[in-house]
């Protein structure tokens, strides 16, 4: 079963793959007939496959996660290398099964959202194919009972995102932020090989079950870099996380993130919310048993996460642009997530992965549903007053903002709290930290998520009246997906409070996560001061009714706000200058390294001498020798008589000197 | 033996034969009504017709009579698997540079029954030249090749270039000739003989020769060298190659090199051969030397003949590589090498006869333009003789260079070996160049004639079989090059 | 001294008539013309200094156009001249040859009266 999950979206992939190479032809009205049946089967073919894949995985999470049947599936040997053995297997247990519900669920709604929402674009079967591909590489990925399997996943969800963010590959901008989002994601990638690397060099294993079982007795193992000794698995957990933060955009490697909405809207619902940027967190969760016992990789954790919360939501205060405003607020969600494993709260953490993923995926579905009403229009400024015209959308915006929120009963409000509990719960310098921060980002959220919600569907209209005129509901397979969302956006949070980190976690984890005794934040949690349980709402309220106030009732006062404080909000503005900084530091200095070594090293000087260089002094020499050819009788004779005379004297000075 | 008795005719059979078919038909031409037209064309036919079957006869022979090793003429003339090896070839050379040459004399108009007559002296030179066991027949057999030569340059007697072709190689030739005698004065005047055998008898004890013998024998190389054309002594073979008709530089090409290095392997592995060592430094230069100067000035060349002049002066440069390892190896790899080298080139002449335009014979290199286009079949032949010249697997040509590089190595000749291999990157500039101008820019002018006329077609397809498929069945011609070079050295 | 050596100087004996043919031929060359110098009476006129017998001016452009008919008669010339120089030292030792010695000269002749037929049947032995 869990076979056919991972494996049908390959085989989706690979035969909308073949159908993507079939040319209908163009302009006759065959070729546009041919073309839409090609289009019809591929949107059908990946679609049909992934929801059976998805009803398979609520049968898998029932029996593995519910019922407690842990197991682990041995497909083949793939690498057999001395000590080094890996296998082709499938590790199934809640952590997955939990996963394979997120992702084949919400990968599902987005293949039947991109019907709609693809059906004008040209290349409709290149892009189910795509997103298939995806799904399959995220699936390996949450599937790997080894890290390099894992690895595979990880590069495998990392290709499929570069050609999805470049999807549109004649938009310059969409090429930058392929391109982008690759080349960052290697930063981090390069952290995870090391990690692996060292997890081999220490545990002469990469299998999971293998490391896991000897975490406990490495504890005190030290690893020697560059002469230096380092606690070993501190060293480990840091690299992995390097390879986390890259992949979830936490702060610093965070800059691809944004950009990466130049792809097609399901593309940043399905990767760049739901699944592919929270791999980093279900890695991290993965290697909890290894986190564990290293408190500093856990406060790393949980002081880069809180971090980017907060960085994350001041800058999506800021942005007019309706898809990165959420993308802003997605990685400010990871940096809950992440804060949540530093304070050794892996099952709250997964939890509001999970709930995140619906309401996130339904936000920016909507957000599409949005882009599509107004004529691919994205920047909230010349939207407005649509909110009559499309009710449907309006009132999926509300509730997937409700949950991102957190109000009660809607999903995000469960998992946020826990996750803010916990890091008061944890009583720690670095808890508290998290706590704080993560309070001022939920006040910050619930603004920018009413300030997306009021400029976008309210006020006067700012469009031109053409693209009024032709404001409308989306078509009903469009909708559709999006009431599945909504549902997990109203009931995840309240369904799987009791299994994810209620009285049933216990059992509902099983072995998939490891928390110390001594990290007792999680079982804290459950017990803190009023105050603290009723924070969150205080301040998402507050947050709501400030954007009210500045959006709605007083449309004067945002601008007299942005003057009062303009250096700060030219500096949040611009994302804290991040781009600004990497581009002067990095990417200039490496593009100016590259054309120095193009134009000098490998233009001047390897090709001047090498291949350029000879073929001219070849022609040099050839004219030469050439004209030595004089054509007179005289000159011929006079070089054979020298020839002789340089032979006979080489002879005397060589052999009978 | 005392000279009064008849000597064993038997070992001399085919050169015998091939002297008396020769004079039979300047008898026959000369004896032809030659009044008009049609007259001079029909003795001219009739005379190259029956001079390729005296050829094949010849041939023949040769094959009947070859087998031990034996002397006859007062010990004068030798005859071995070596000697044998080499006529066949020269006679395989010397036939399909007849056959390809009536067609070409007659659009050209100056086809005369002499022609054959001189082609068939100059054959028999050669014949004389690998046969030849004595300084004495050694330059006899030597000059009647050259003479016969000279009259082959200037056949085309009132063409300027033709004529300035005779007289240059003539003049040369008369100075190398010189040198030559002058060489084996000074060791007939330091050793008492002129006779191979007694030479080498007199210098297999190991004594140090005297310095006059060692100046005789490097004004001997200078004077072979200039027969095959190695640098310094190579001046004259860019314009006798480009001025002399096509078909008569197709022969220079093949059967005058094959019959010269044979005699230089002869001359230097049998008297000489043990003083290897005071002459494989000079041989090491020349060999070096032409490899460079043939890969380098090839590249500047416009004139397709002026190019292949060139591009013999390289391939003499490493069949000379084998000769400077001095041992049975390099010989067999001389021999193997040659081999191919004859079929090649005389596949690249066929074509080269084959352009024609607007009734005139072209010979400039972009005339090749396009002619993937218009000559589908001779670019693909042309080709293939081009990528073998530049020694690119699997074409024959990368065997030949293969063996030869083999012995360099073998004999721990590392660095000539190198050079060579360096020689025949620089060399794949210009054979590359052609290819690119037949398959890759737009022709100029008006398209080549067709049809290319069967006899030219019947050399291409031996031609270019014999280069495609020489990798599949290379055993034949290795093992008789293998018999040869053993003989060479059992002797 | 060695073996070469000892070559050298026999050979060298063997070539000592030729030195003392070469000093009586300079010397009585010398005395002729000096001779003619001597007691003849010298009374040069142009036509006395002209060539003669020769057809051509002998000091003139080096690039006028003369008759090839010149050299090919003095090039058949010096053919059947040389042969009968060659048959002398036959004629000679035709004794001590035998049989075989003869027909080699019979086969040397034979081969130069095929080249006789072909020059007279071409015309070169024809003036005009």
């Amino acid at each position: 079963m869990i076979e056919a999950i991972v494996f049908l979206p390959l085989v989706g992939f690979a035969l909308v793959g073949l159908l993507a190479f079939v040319d209908p032809g163009t302009d006759t009205p065959e070729a546009k007939a041919k073309k839409h049946k090609i289009d019809f089967a591929s949107q059908w073919i990946t679609s049909g496959s992934l929801l059976l894949s998805m009803v398979l995985s609520w049968v898998v999470f029932n029996d593995v996660a519910l019922e407690g049947n842990a197991y682990t599936v041995q497909l083949m040997t793939w690498i057999q290398s001395g000590d080094l053995e890996l296998n082709w297997a499938f590790k199934v247990d809640t952590l997955t099964a939990v996963m394979l519900v997120v992702v084949t669920t919400v990968s599902a709604m987005v293949h039947v959202y991109s019907i709609g929402y693809m059906h004008h674009d040209p290349d409709v079967p290149r892009f189910m194919a795509y997103l298939s591909l995806f799904t399959f590489a995220m699936l390996m990925l949450v599937t790997a009972d080894n890290l390099v399997q894992l690895f595979f996943g990880w590069e495998g969800v990392g290709l499929a995102s570069y050609l999805l963010i470049g999807f549109w590959y004649t938009k310059p901008s969409a090429n930058a932020a392929a391109i982008k989002a690759f080349v960052v994601n290697r930063v981090g990638d390069f952290g995870f090989v090391l990690g692996i690397l060292a997890c081999y060099v220490i545990f002469d294993t990469v299998n999971l079950d293998q490391i896991f079982a000897r975490a406990g007795e490495m504890t005190q193992v030290n690893i020697s870099i560059f002469s230096g000794e380092f606690h070993a698995i501190t060293v480990i957990c840091l690299l992995l996380f390097i390879g986390a933060m890259g992949k979830s955009a936490q702060l610093g490697l965070h800059t691809w993130l944004p950009d990466a909405m130049e792809g097609p809207t399901p593309v940043s619902a399905l990767i760049h919310a739901a699944t592919m940027v929270t791999a980093g967190i279900f890695m991290v969760v993965r290697m909890s048993p290894l986190f564990e016992y290293s408190d500093l990789a856990l406060q790393v954790v949980a002081i880069v996460g809180a971090s980017t919360a907060i960085f994350a939501a001041t800058v999506a205060c800021t942005q007019f642009d309706i898809k990165r405003v959420i993308a802003y607020s997605t990685c400010s969600q990871l940096g809950y997530m992440f804060f949540a494993i530093g304070v050794s709260a892996y099952n709250a953490a997964i939890f509001h992965l999970m709930t995140h993923a619906f309401f996130k995926a339904l936000l920016f579905l909507g957000a599409g549903s949005v882009i599509h009403a107004m004529s691919d229009e994205q920047d909230m400024r010349k939207m407005g007053g649509i909110w009559k015209s499309i009710p449907v959308t309006y009132t999926l915006m509300w509730i997937g903002s409700l949950a991102l929120v957190g109000i009660w009963p809607f999903a995000g409000f469960y998992s946020k709290d826990i996750v803010l509990e916990a890091a008061w719960a944890a009583h720690t310098l670095v808890g508290d930290y998290a706590f704080w921060l993560g309070i001022t980002a939920a006040f910050l959220t619930a603004f920018y998520s009413w300030r997306l919600i009021i400029m976008s569907f309210h006020g006067s209209p700012r469009a031109d009246e053409t693209v009024m005129a032709h404001v409308h509901e989306s078509p009903k397979i469009m909708i559709a997906p999006l009431f599945v969302l909504a549902f997990g956006a109203c009931f995840a949070g309240l369904v799987g409070y009791g299994w994810f980190v209620g009285d049933g976690a216990g059992v509902f984890w099983a072995n998939s996560i490891l928390i110390l005794p001594e990290h007792t934040a999680m079982v804290d949690a459950h017990h803190v001061p009023m105050w603290v349980k009723y924070l969150p709402l205080v301040v998402g309220v507050a947050g709501i009714t400030l954007a009210y106030v500045m959006y709605m009732f007083a449309p004067n006062l945002p601008q007299m706000v942005v003057n009062a404080i303009r250096p700060v909000h030219k500096f949040v503005f611009n994302k804290w200058y991040f781009d600004e900084l990497y581009d002067a530091m990095f990417v200039r200095p490496a593009f100016m390294a590259g054309k120095g070594f193009w134009k000098t090293g490998d233009g001047a000087i390897i090709d001047g001498m090498g291949p350029d260089g000879v073929a001219s002094t070849a022609d040099d020499t050839a004219r030469r020798v050439a004209a030595l050819q004089s054509g007179y009788l005289y000159h011929y004779a006079f070089s054979m008589l020298i020839g002789v005379v340089l032979m006979v004297s080489w002879y005397l000075f060589t052999h009978a000197g | 033996m005392p000279i009064t008795e008849v000597p064993n005719l038997a070992p001399a059979l085919p050169e015998i034969f091939l002297g008396l078919a020769a004079m039979s038909l300047l008898m026959l031409g000369v004896f032809q009504n030659t009044t008009g037209p049609d007259g001079v064309m029909k003795a001219s036919r009739l005379t190259s017709g029956l001079g390729i079957v005296m050829l094949v006869l010849a041939m023949v022979l040769v094959v009947t009579v070859s087998g031990d090793r034996l002397l006859t003429f007062d010990g004068l003339f030798v005859s071995d698997p070596f000697a044998s090896f080499v006529k066949v070839l020269i006679l395989i050379a010397s036939t399909f540079s007849l056959i390809l040459a009536e067609d070409w004399m007659e659009k050209q108009g100056c086809h005369r029954f002499e022609y054959v007559i001189v082609i068939l002296f100059a054959t028999l030179g050669m014949m004389m030249m690998v046969s030849a066991n004595n300084m004495l027949s050694l330059y006899m057999g030597l000059e009647l090749q050259s003479l016969s030569l000279y009259i082959l340059a200037a056949f085309q007697r009132d063409d300027m270039r033709s004529t300035e072709a005779g007289v240059k190689y003539f003049v040369l030739g008369a100075l190398a000739s010189g040198m030559l005698l002058y060489g084996m004065s000074l060791v007939y005047g330091f050793s008492g003989t002129t006779d191979f055998d007694a030479l080498a008898a007199l210098f297999a004890g190991g004594t140090e020769p005297a310095a006059g013998l060692i100046i005789g024998l490097v004004f001997i190389i200078a004077g072979l060298t200039f027969k095959v054309s190695g640098v310094p002594f190579h001046m004259w073979t860019p314009d006798v190659y480009e001025g002399a008709p096509t078909p008569v530089t197709a022969f220079f090409s093949v059967a005058p090199k094959v019959a010269a290095l044979a005699l230089f392997i002869r001359v230097m592995n049998g008297p000489f051969g043990d003083l290897a060592s005071q002459w494989q430094q000079i041989i090491i230069a020349i060999s070096v030397a032409s490899m460079l100067l043939g890969g380098f000035a090839a590249i500047a060349q416009t004139n397709i003949k002026r190019m292949m002049a060139y591009s013999s002066i390289g391939h003499v440069g490493y069949a000379l590589i084998g000769l400077a390892v001095a041992n049975e190896t390099g010989v067999r790899a001389i021999l193997v090498y040659l081999t191919i080298y004859v079929f090649m080139n005389i596949g690249t002449f066929a074509c080269i006869m084959a352009m024609r335009r607007s009734d005139r014979a072209v010979e400039n290199i972009g005339d090749l333009a396009g002619l993937a286009k218009t000559h589908p079949a001779m670019a693909a032949a042309m080709a293939v003789f081009m990528f073998s010249m530049a020694g690119i697997p699997p074409l024959a040509g990368f065997i030949g260079k293969l063996y030869i590089f083999l012995a360099a190595v073998e004999a721990g000749f590392m660095m000539l070996a190198i050079i060579g291999v360096l020689a025949s990157v620089v060399s794949a500039y210009y054979y590359l160049r052609i290819i690119k101008i037949m398959y890759f820019d737009k022709p100029v002018t008006t398209p080549l004639e067709t049809p290319i006329p069967k006899r030219i077609v019947g050399v291409l397809v031996i031609t270019s079989i014999f280069v495609l498929a020489f990798v599949v069945f290379p055993n034949p011609v290795i093992n008789a090059a293998g018999v040869a070079a053993s003989a060479l050295f059992s002797g | 001294m060695n073996a070469g050596m000892l070559i050298d100087n026999v050979l060298l004996g063997e070539y000592f008539p030729i030195l003392v043919f070469l000093g009586i031929a300079i010397a009585l060359s010398v005395f002729l013309i000096a001779a003619s110098i001597i007691i003849g009476r010298q009374k040069p006129d142009p036509e006395k200094l002209s060539a003669y017998e020769c057809g051509f001016p002998p000091f003139d452009d080096a690039r006028t156009k003369f008759d090839i008919r010149f050299y090919l008669v003095a090039i058949l010339f010096i053919i059947f001249d040389l042969e009968v120089a060659f048959l002398f030292p036959w004629a000679v030792s035709l004794g001590s040859i035998g049989l075989f010695g003869f027909w080699s000269m019979i086969v040397f002749l034979g081969v130069l009266t095929i080249g006789f037929i072909y020059e007279w049947k071409k015309g070169a032995l024809e003036w005009e």
